[in-house]
């Protein structure tokens, strides 16, 4: 169901709509901050924030509440709250709108955040190639630091509050967030072992929570309506998929981009009503639907949950492009919501070409402390590479699903999944090209360009 | 003791350690390349993957894979569960684990063993790990196929001079971090890190920096494979051609348990291995006492000598008896050496006893520098023991003042090294009249200047009872045979009774130690003894 709304992006597109001055005209700027620190308390903020059903934006999709709810007050030790504003997954451009057009929004959420997780001090990890954003943060702090919001008493509440922005370390693992928190404390940027979780030791080994930029943002707005009617904006508020988030989209769409919708957007809607449909009105062909890491969907795809007790059995028989874009819901038909962000693949797009293009990312990324990711990530790559350059053999191609098999869940972190679940994506769903490829019956672009066979999508 | 089982067999353990620790403690080892008992855990290498039943009230973890149909070219879903390190999940009470007997860990095991060797050069034939390699015996235990990839495997900087003693070979590398985190936690030197990403990691030293100090040999010791390796013992030796006694260093009070590994085909010791003893040295041994094992050659007393030229054993006694035969026994002094085992003192003492001189004193190793790793700055491996055989014996600056002040004439000295040596000190000891010397090294002012100088073995050809620091009476095993003419301390010291009348009633060395022990000996067994 398309409901676009604009409690995100309200200062989007209008005049210095980054500055504290339309902020506090346009969003009620720091009015709810204002609100929750001089009436709340602690636990209150935390109970209220569970009923916004807000679902993780990162990826994972984790109920933000709850996660806020894992912290627990250090005897000695302070709490942080750390947002991962590393934006960095292929196909993913949404924090970097809000950062760059609603940055208010994000310190707002800090300071929200930080009180009801007893934190005085909220770190934004960006990613460091994010110039604009970056200086938006900062002259954003600088704008709350003047009126007195951020410092010793804020809303002449006694509770200091800081947020810092730091640049990031320039690897896509630094997403993952306890190679964050190692990036944050200048180690190198490798996942720790979990246990123990950030809650019990995170930043420095205090208790921290690791919050993503848009989950973040979305709090003032949340906590302004009310939590229970935020979370009641969503169509699948009943699956605890509540509120409103961004959607994008990009690849073969005529118009990319993103937008503020209500959750529950259909991928149609994302890729016909807002994207403008397919480039060059081609058939769609794939989509990934939310980040590089999220097995690929193909377009005639039909939901099976013939099972009335499943929540996808609304959808039984329906296209994938009807069920709502939800994290339980994209789960349900095999793939993830992801950070929510799809990339559309129009008819005649090569999906040899398009995981040889993925696996080259994860090869690159991996940071090669475990060894099933570290090792098989490069043999995914050798053997696409193979493959596509119509050097590949049949034996070779029965080993790719293998590797990726014993790549997932082996590893520290989830970037092995986050490797190995694209490639068995796209060898479940496109074996016979791979096929064709390797007896020679296809052959790789010469143009160097993601896309084959057909060269009308220049300029489109 | 809490238990949880391990594909069926119940295993202790002590709350809070991790299931591979346990199975540790019990003989059993679960396949693992980065976890080394005596460093943290970080479960990077993934060898050590376990299924683990979830409890009553868990629902199973379950990853989404899946199988190719060969019959039809399709592939279908399939689930495995989540399995988890051994060396990172701690032991929980009734818990139920399953290692060699679940499936899925065996097609993990095998398949990060496939990993591991993916971009290996597999140059065993010139690699000095080979014969001692986690990764070959693992690609027998858990993998045993042909490596799959046929292709040019990654190349990496090789033959990387670390420092002045080891030298790093990126491409053997299966960065388990062990050597980083043994500089970090154990040797305190944080001076190895690893850099790039991916399947291009390399480990590096800190820049500005070497991979120098006390502990260097240690990398090499941590690392599974061949990817470390000392310039000492590089391209010297196979190990298989190579037989390990259980020996103690002889480098310092401490008393580190090694292995000394030797070749006996030509009767050479080729280097010292740590060997595990949580009460002495855990799992470690210092560069100095590593290096200690030349010693074996280095600087022996292989031949008798009299007046500082070679004789034979036989003319080097007639001649002790010339010098001691009709001596006062209250001129006589017997110096024992804090660096020669038990038994060569006790028979020391035995022949004091017998000529009725109870003139005793006791010399070693000058004192050196120390840290608050291992090094010990009492350089005598026996100090302890000399002293607690001997409470009286007095130190060797009162021997010196005996000789001054004529009370002492004649000496028989187990060893050549003194303490920390005074000017005139050789002047002292040429009043004497007689000076007999039985000793492996010619290393100190006894043996420069001895009428007569017996040789000893060194530590490496006798077995020798060695008391620590810590007052733990420790076994060194024989290795070498003896060296020259060299014989056992204490059979040399029989010799001289003999040639003085006197008989000490030992033939071998058991009798030594049922002499000085009886039954307390078996009771008193070191773990190195064990």
């Amino acid at each position: 169901m398309l409901k676009r709304t604009d409690y995100l992006t309200k200062t989007y597109g209008k005049p210095e709509g980054w500055t504290l001055g339309v902020y506090e005209r346009e969003c009620h700027g720091y009015q709810t901050a204002r609100r929750v620190l001089s009436t709340m308390k602690k636990d209150d903020v935390v109970n209220e924030a569970k009923k916004a059903n807000i679902r993780g934006r990162g990826g994972a999709g984790f109920p933000m509440g709850v996660k806020w709810s894992f912290m627990r007050p250090h005897p000695t030790k302070p709490a942080y709250l750390v947002i991962n504003a590393d934006e960095g997954e292929p196909g993913t451009h949404k924090d970097r709108t809000i950062m760059e057009l609603n940055p208010h929004s994000v310190i707002e959420g800090c300071m929200i955040g930080c009180y009801g997780i007893g934190a005085h001090v909220a770190y934004i990890y960006v990613r460091d190639e994010l110039h604009l954003s970056k200086a938006r943060l900062w002259a954003a702090i600088a704008e709350a630091k003047a009126k007195g919001y951020l410092g010793a008493r804020p809303f002449g509440v006694d509770y200091p509050l800081d947020v810092v922005v730091h640049t990031g370390g320039g690897a896509y693992i630094c997403g993952e967030e306890t190679s964050l928190l190692n990036s944050l404390e200048g180690r190198r940027g490798e996942p720790r072992l979990k246990p123990p979780f950030p809650a019990q030791a995170g930043a420095f080994g205090c208790p921290t929570t690791v919050n993503n930029l848009e989950t973040i943002a979305a709090v003032p707005s949340a906590f302004h309506m009310g939590c229970e009617a935020f979370s009641k904006l969503s169509a699948i508020h009943h699956l605890n998929d509540g509120g409103v988030r961004l959607f994008g989209v990009n690849g073969h769409v005529k118009n990319p981009g993103v937008w503020e919708c209500a959750v529950g957007l259909t991928l149609r809607e994302l890729i016909y009503d807002l994207g403008g449909g397919v480039l060059g009105d081609k058939p769609l062909f794939a989509i990934i639907p939310g980040g590089s890491s999220t097995p690929v969907l193909r377009a005639d795809e039909l939901v099976h949950a013939p099972d009335e007790k499943s929540p996808l059995h609304p959808w039984h028989g329906q296209s994938v492009l009807d069920v709502p874009l939800g994290v339980d819901t994209f789960r349900g038909i095999g793939t993830m919501l992801g950070t929510c962000c799809a990339t559309v693949l129009a008819e005649g797009t090569c999906p040899v070409a398009a995981m040889h293009n993925l696996m080259q990312f994860y090869r690159h990324e991996s940071c090669g402390q475990c060894t099933p990711c570290r090792e098989g990530s490069g043999w995914l790559l050798r053997i696409t590479e193979k493959i596509l350059d119509g050097r590949g053999t049949m034996e070779e191609l029965d080993q790719l699903h293998d590797i990726a098999n014993n790549i997932m869940g082996n590893t520290i972190c989830a970037f092995g999944e986050g490797t190995a679940m694209p490639a068995l994506g796209f060898l479940k769903k496109f074996r016979r090209e791979f096929e064709a490829y390797v007896r020679g019956e296809k052959k790789k672009s010469t143009d160097g360009r993601l896309t084959v066979d057909h060269h009308d999508f220049v300029g489109g | 003791m809490p238990t949880f089982k391990l594909d069926g067999r119940e295993i202790p353990f002590e709350p809070g350690e991790s299931i591979i620790k346990a199975a540790w403690r019990q003989g059993i080892e679960i396949p693992h390349y980065c976890w080394h008992p005596g460093l943290s855990a970080p479960a990077n290498c993934r060898m050590c993957l376990v299924e683990i039943k979830p409890a009553p009230n868990q629902r199973p973890v379950m990853l989404d894979i899946v199988e190719l149909d060969r019959a039809t070219g399709e592939y279908k879903p399939v689930q495995k569960p989540k399995l988890m390190p051994a060396c990172q999940m701690p032991a929980v009470e009734g818990q139920e684990v399953f290692s060699d007997s679940s499936q899925h860990v065996k097609e993990a095991r095998s398949h990060v063993q496939e990993f591991l060797l993916l971009n290996h050069p597999v140059d065993c034939p010139i690699c000095d790990q080979a014969g001692e390699c986690k990764l070959q015996d693992y690609w027998l235990e858990h993998q045993g196929t042909q490596k799959r990839m046929r292709d040019e495997p990654i190349h990496k900087p090789k033959g990387v001079v670390f420092g002045p003693t080891i030298v790093y070979d990126g491409e053997r590398c299966v960065m388990c971090t062990r050597c980083i985190r043994f500089m970090e936690e154990v040797a305190k030197d944080p001076v190895l890190e690893m850099r790039e990403r991916g399947n291009l990691n390399e480990i590096f030293v800190a820049e500005g920096r070497k991979l120098d100090g006390n502990y260097t040999f240690m990398v090499e010791h941590v690392c599974p494979v061949g990817a470390l390796t000392t310039q000492d013992f590089r391209f010297k030796a196979r190990v298989w051609f190579l037989r390990s006694a259980k020996s103690v260093c002889q480098g310092c009070a401490t008393g580190c348990n090694a292995y000394l590994d030797y070749d006996p085909r030509y009767n050479k010791a080729h280097r010292y291995r740590p060997r595990d003893n949580e009460a002495v040295n855990k799992f470690w041994m210092c560069d100095p006492g590593m290096l200690s094992y030349k010693r074996a050659h280095e600087g022996r007393i292989t031949e008798a000598r009299v007046g500082q030229k070679s004789r034979a054993t036989k003319e080097a006694l007639a001649e002790v008896k010339k010098l001691l035969g009709d001596v006062a026994p209250e001129h006589v002094a017997f110096v024992l050496g804090a660096q020669a085992s038990l038994e060569d003192n006790w028979s020391l003492l035995a022949l004091a006893s017998k000529m009725g001189s109870s003139r005793l004193y006791w010399t070693g190793a000058p004192a050196g520098a120390s840290d608050d790793i291992l090094i010990s700055a009492d350089k005598s491996s026996n100090q302890k023991g000399v002293l607690a055989l001997a409470p009286n014996a007095k130190p060797y600056s009162v021997l010196l003042d005996d000789v001054r002040g004529g009370v002492v004439t004649h000496v028989v000295a187990l060893g050549s090294a003194t303490p920390a040596a005074g000017a005139d000190d050789a002047s002292t000891l040429g009043m004497l009249r007689a000076l007999v010397a039985i000793a492996a090294h010619d290393d100190g002012a006894l043996t420069a200047i001895a009428h007569v100088v017996l040789p000893a073995c060194s530590w490496a050809e006798a077995p020798g009872t060695y008391v620590n620091k810590d007052g733990l009476r420790q076994l060194s095993d024989k290795a070498l045979e003896p060296i020259g003419a060299s014989k056992p301390g204490w059979e040399q010291v029989a010799a001289v009774a003999k040639q003085l009348g006197h008989d000490l009633g030992i033939k071998r060395v058991k009798e030594i130690r049922a002499a000085w022990l009886g039954t307390e000996a078996a009771a008193h067994a070191s773990p190195a003894e064990q």
